[in-house]
Order: C-alpha cells, then sequence, then structure tokens
C-alpha cells in the first residue's frame, strides 16, 4: 500500500537513503532489515579518486550539523569493483514475496559534462535502476561555476546524462540559489525523470577563541532538522511548477516529516543526516507511516500535494 | 553490532566530576578500545549521539558500563540519566588495541583511562598484571583509578603531588624511561587528550617504543557512514589513501601512522 513510482522506477515505498549519509548501505545492515527500503542511494561517485577536504570536517550545530566531506570516494573504478557487488546483495535481499527489495540509486558526481557521460554510461553497463545527478557539490573546490547555480549547465547535464542512461535520472538540486525554480526548469528542459530537493545549505562555524573556522575548509554544508523548513517550501515550490516527481530530502526523522514532504508534493523523501543519530531509522520509518496513514484513514495518494489544494493558497513566490 | 535501549542500572560517582553509568544488558562481547555511540531514549538536547569506550563489562554480559565525564551537553544529559531510564546504545564499533602483545605499558589521562580497564581484566584473566600510567590534575581527578586496584600495577601522577609522581604523566614516563623501567622495544598503549598523546608519542618514538594511541575524534555516525571523523594518515595498512576513518579504522592508529593537519 506504500508502492510508489518516479518516473518508470516502481518502488516498495517512498523511503530513501540520502547520498553521502549511509554509504552504501553496507555498513548499516547489522542494525535493521534494509530489504524495507524504497531505495538505497550511493555516497557521490566520481570518475577518478577523491581524497576529500582536510579534517575537522564535521561540526554540530544547534538542530543540524555542518560537512565539508568534500566528496571523499575511491573513484567510479573501485566503487564498481568493491560497493556495487554490496548494493546487490542488499536489493536482492529484500526481492521477495512480491517486493521489489531496494532499489539502486547511483550518485555520479562530475567536474564537466564529459565526466557524468563516462559515469552515467559505466553505471548503466552495470544494470543499475536509477542515477542521481549530484548538480550541487558546495564542498568541491575545483568547478568554479556549480552546475546547480545555472540552468543553462543543468540542463547541458543532465541532457548529456539522458542521452546515454536507460534508466531513470534524477536531477539533485542546491538551495544555494536565488530561484530553484529556474534551475529545476533547466533540469527539466534536459529531459529529468525527477528532481532531488534539496543538497545541503552552504554555512560556517567559528571558534571566536581560536580566531578561526571550525572545518577545516572554512565552509560546510548545513543539514539536519533546522534545514527541513527550507526544504518543505523548496518542493512545494517545485511541485507547483515542474510537472516531474520530486524526492523531497531535508531534515527527516519521522514518518510525520515524511508525510509533510508529500503533502507539499514529494513522491518519495529521503533520509539523511537522521541516519547517524538512528541507523535503524528508515525501517522503522516506513513501518510508522502505515500506522499513521491507516489511523488516519488515508493513503500516501490522497495526500500526495495536499497542501496545494487547500483553501488559503501560501504564496509560491519568495515574497512573503 | 547492534542499536539498542539498555536500561540505566546505576550512575555511580568516580570522583573528579566523572561517572560510571552502568547499564542492563545484554551487552554484546567487546574488545578493549572498542567504543559505542551513546544518546538518552529521552530529552537528548543535542542531535548526533557521542561515542565512548566500553568501561566494563559483566564476563556473560549482563550488564556493561561507561565511564562519562560531562563537558558539554550530551555528556551532562547521559550523566543526568536516572535509573531506570533509557540509553541508546550503538556498537561496538571500531577496531580495538592489537591483540599482539602480551604487555604492553597503558598510559592514561583523564576519562583516556576507560579502555583500559578491560584490558587489564583480559590480561589479568590470563595470569598477566599490565602497567598502567595514570595522570590527572589531583588525587580527586584521578577518577576510577579504584577500579583498578588489584587489576593493574599503577603508577599514578599529580600534577600537585597531591597523590604519586608529582608532575604531568609525560613526565613520569620521561623518568620511568630514564630509569630502565620503560625500555626500549616495549609497546606503549595510550589514550588521552591529544595533547598527552602527541607528547607521549614524542618520548616514545625516538626511544624505539611503538606506540598505539586511541583518539577522542569528533564523530557524526560511529559506524562509518559519514566520512566527518577522518584523520590524515599514511602507511600500507592505508593503501596510499591519505585519510582515514576513526570509527572504522581507529579509534586506535599507531603513532607513526598519524599526520598532522595544519589547520
Ligand atoms: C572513540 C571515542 C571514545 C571516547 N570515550 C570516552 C569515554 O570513555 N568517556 C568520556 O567521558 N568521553 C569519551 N570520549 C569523548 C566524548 O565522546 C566527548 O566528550 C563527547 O562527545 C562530548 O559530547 P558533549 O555533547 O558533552 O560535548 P560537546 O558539546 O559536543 O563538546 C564540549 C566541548 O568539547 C569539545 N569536544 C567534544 N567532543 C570532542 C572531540 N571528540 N574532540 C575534540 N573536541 C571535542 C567541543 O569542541 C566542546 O568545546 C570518547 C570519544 C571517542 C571518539
Ligand atoms: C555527511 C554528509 C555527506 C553528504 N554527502 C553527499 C554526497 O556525497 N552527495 C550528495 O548529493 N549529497 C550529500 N549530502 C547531502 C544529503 O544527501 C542531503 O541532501 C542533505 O544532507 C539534506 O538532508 P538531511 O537533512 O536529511 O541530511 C551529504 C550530507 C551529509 C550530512
Ligand atoms: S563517524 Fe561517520 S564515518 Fe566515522
Amino acid at each position: 500500500m506504500l508502492e510508489t513510482s518516479l518516473a518508470s522506477l516502481e518502488l516498495d515505498n517512498p523511503v530513501l537513503s540520502a547520498s553521502g549519509t549511509f554509504g552504501s548501505g553496507w555498513e548499516g545492515r547489522q542494525f535493521s532489515d534494509l530489504g524495507h527500503v524504497g531505495a538505497l542511494v550511493s555516497k557521490t561517485v566520481t570518475l577518478l579518486p577523491r581524497p576529500g577536504n582536510p579534517p575537522p570536517r564535521i561540526w554540530e550545530t544547534p538542530s543540524g550539523m555542518l560537512n565539508s566531506i568534500g566528496l571523499e570516494n575511491k573513484g567510479v573504478d573501485y566503487f564498481v569493483r568493491e560497493t556495487l557487488p554490496k548494493m546487490r546483495e542488499l536489493a536482492a535481499s529484500g526481492r521477495k514475496d512480491g517486493r521489489h527489495g531496494p532499489r539502486i540509486v547511483i550518485n555520479i558526481g562530475g567536474e564537466s559534462i564529459d565526466d557524468f557521460v563516462a559515469l552515467a554510461e559505466r553505471f548503466c553497463r552495470e544494470g543499475v535502476h536509477a542515477l542521481e545527478v549530484n548538480l550541487s557539490c558546495p564542498n568541491v573546490q575545483e568547478g568554479k561555476l556549480l552546475f546547480s547555480t545555472d540552468p543553462r549547465l543543468a540542463e547541458q547535464a543532465v541532457r548529456a546524462v539522458k542521452k546515454v542512461a536507460d534508466v531513470p535520472v534524477f536531477a539533485k538540486l542546491s538551495p544555494n540559489v536565488t530561484d530553484i525554480v529556474a534551475i529545476a526548469k533547466g533540469a527539466e528542459q534536459g529531459g529529468a525523470d525527477g528532481l532531488t530537493a534539496i543538497n545541503t545549505l552552504i554555512g560556517m562555524a567559528i571558534d571566536w577563541r581560536k580566531r578561526k573556522t571550525i572545518l577545516g575548509r572554512g565552509i560546510g554544508g548545513l543539514s539536519g532538522p533546522a534545514i527541513k523548513p527550507v526544504a518543505l517550501r523548496m518542493v512545494y515550490q517545485l511541485a507547483a511548477a515542474v510537472r516531474l516527481p520530486i524526492i523531497g530530502v531535508g531534515g527527516v526523522r519521522s514518518a510525520d516529516d515524511v508525510l509533510d514532504f508529500v503533502c507539499a508534493g514529494a513522491a518519495a523523501v529521503q533520509v539523511g543526516t537522521a541516519m547517524f543519530t538512528d541507523p535503524a531509522l528508515m525501517v522503522c520509518i516506513v513501518d510508522e507511516i502505515r500506522d499513521k496513514l491507516a489511523a488516519a484513514g488515508t493513503t500516501i495518494g490522497d495526500l500526495r500535494g495536499a497542501a496545494h489544494r487547500q483553501a488559503h493558497q501560501p504564496s509560491g513566490s519568495c515574497a512573503r | 553490532m547492534q542499536t539498542k535501549v539498555h536500561k540505566l542500572l546505576r550512575r555511580r560517582d568516580l570522583g573528579g566530576g566523572s561517572y560510571a553509568l552502568e547499564v542492563e544488558g545484554p551487552i554484546p562481547s567487546t574488545q578493549p578500545g572498542q567504543f559505542y555511540m551513546l544518546r538518552t531514549e529521552r530529552c537528548w538536547p543535542v542531535q548526533l549521539p557521542r561515542p565512548f569506550s566500553l568501561y566494563d563489562r559483566a564476563p556473560d554480559g549482563s550488564w556493561g558500563s561507561f565511564l562519562v565525564k560531562p563537558v558539554g551537553e550530551g555528556t551532562r544529559a547521559l550523566c543526568d540519566q536516572q535509573p531506570g531510564e533509557g540509553i541508546v546504545c550503538t556498537g561496538p564499533l571500531g577496531q580495538p588495541f592489537p591483540r599482539d602483545f602480551a604487555d604492553p605499558v597503558c598510559i592514561a589521562g583523564g576519562v583516556g583511562l576507560a579502555p583500559f580497564l578491560l584490558l587489564a581484566r583480559q590480561a589479568k584473566a590470563q595470569g598477566r598484571t599490565l602497567r598502567l600510567l595514570f595522570g590527572g590534575r589531583t588525587r580527586e581527578m584521578l577518577s576510577g583509578i579504584d577500579d583498578f586496584a588489584g587489576l593493574v600495577r599503577m603508577h599514578a601522577s599529580t600534577d600537585d603531588g597531591s597523590f604519586g609522581f608529582r608532575g604531568r604523566v609525560t613526565a613520569l614516563l620521561d623518568d620511568m624511561l630514564q630509569k630502565g623501567e620503560v625500555k626500549a622495544g616495549e609497546i606503549v598503549f595510550c589514550c588521552g587528550p591529544d595533547p598527552m598523546m602527541e607528547a607521549v608519542a614524542a618520548l616514545c618514538e625516538p626511544r624505539g617504543l611503538r606506540c598505539f594511541l586511541s583518539l577522542e575524534t569528533y564523530m557524526a555516525c560511529g559506524y562509518g557512514v559519514c566520512n566527518g571523523c577522518t584523520v590524515r594518515v599514511q602507511g600500507p595498512r592505508f593503501k596510499g589513501w591519505p585519510f582515514s576513518r576513526t570509527c572504522m579504522e581507529g579509534p586506535v592508529y599507531e603513532a607513526c601512522e598519524l599526520v598532522h593537519d595544519a589547520h
């Protein structure tokens, strides 16, 4: 009863892991039966190995945290050899009793269009279920103009990936822009099959006693409950403006949070930072959603976008 | 590895502001140096759980304890728990102290004492009595020292000389090195504040003692998924990769594996 679909990708339920916050899923397999989550989204994979940013890389803030991991990963060859088989094993473990099991979504990060294309080709050959294009790499120094900050660049990246991909392609958007709808329209033009919103908000922490920034890189991405209102607002705006399915992400830690996103128009939801607090959370949320919907006598389908149908329409623009 | 709510059985005051939080089992079999991520079940005032070494464990796992010193919101909330309340424990996590050395010299500062109780018990069960150098500012600050009575050969140090050697634990180590009580070729296991561990490593390495440090790095997940706890490393164990996750390959590193960052 929680089945949902993202373009042509059918999911057992709308609860996914967020990229970079649950590894490949393998590290957390002992804490719960991951066969019951909708999809496992990999940490961003890049073509070449990336050592990442200097430590310290994380700092807790009120109701959230900052991170500047810098997309540390050992590159696509290592990933395909060592990590993907483990994701396949997890996926297979859930493929029974008429269920699809967790879908494998690979988040790819490129420093050029060519990088994105090479990664997409490689992963489609490997038979993954979907690609998530990380347009927003707020921690990465190289890419001077981010794909996520320019509608034309977003469109080009997505179009190039779509050209070679035979699986659904989701564009992951950054909130660090003046108008996220403009970027989303670029991705839609490029042929995206869905949008993931949002990545982290750029922030900073300073220790005045040491007279310096706390993170080694200086800046970092803010995540956790602190950003949920921002993410909800953006998902709401996107749902009103584009026709693509939206994967909501930002500060989710309960079934209530998931259903809030569904009301804003999300077709599925990712759980990120909250997995650090409770490594079994995703599976608990899936069960909890079932109970809450039953208790309220409603369904995901009924709730989807419900906030857009309320009597007093919230302003879709940024003006209050 | 598991994540479970454990009932707090007792909060034992260890003096010096630290407590032993004794929780109901089952506590999985845990090697000295491994840790758990802890948070209170209710009213956890922060987001992320906090890492703590397992301090003690019943041989049958029916209870376990953590040595906690309140230094911030999370540790304070844990120490404010009343018996009967729940503590969520995830673990055991990380790699223990290496098991190939029979008679390491153990050096602890402050709450860095925590991993050594299990190590001392393990050694004792095999008929060995470890040497433990334990330093604090005053006698009162040697929280937990009484739990080691009869288990180790204790060499305590206090800055004010109120108990044992007068001076830092590093000065005590230096003294023992000079007297030949600790010698080249020996193995050192150390856990404490960063400056202390750096000083211990600086004393040991030029004198030909291998030194293993248990780091207290800031962590988010504790189980390897965030890549937030990394330290800069070198050496064959890391196959050329410049970073290591303290919660997975650590928290114990050989001193020569660690590369110090400028920040
Ligand atoms: C593997 C491991 C084992 C540990 N074992 C024990 C133990 O057995 N007993 C014990 O009492 N403590 C132990 N610690 C330390 C303990 O985890 C921290 O004291 C705790 O996380 C502080 O949380 P808080 O919310 O109380 O303080 P916070 O509010 O998070 O911090 C209080 C102050 O301490 C600083 N701080 C906090 N954590 C760290 C850190 N890891 N590194 C550098 N600075 C930090 C903060 O900058 C802040 O100034 C261990 C840490 C690790 C990584
Ligand atoms: C430690 C950490 C690492 C992350 N790494 C990635 C990443 O590699 N790729 C990516 O697209 N997003 C990454 N993100 C962003 C999350 O996927 C998510 O968009 C964001 O954290 C908001 O969700 P949350 O509040 O539930 O964490 C990371 C977030 C965190 C906290
Ligand atoms: S604390 Fe998350 S990877 Fe180590």
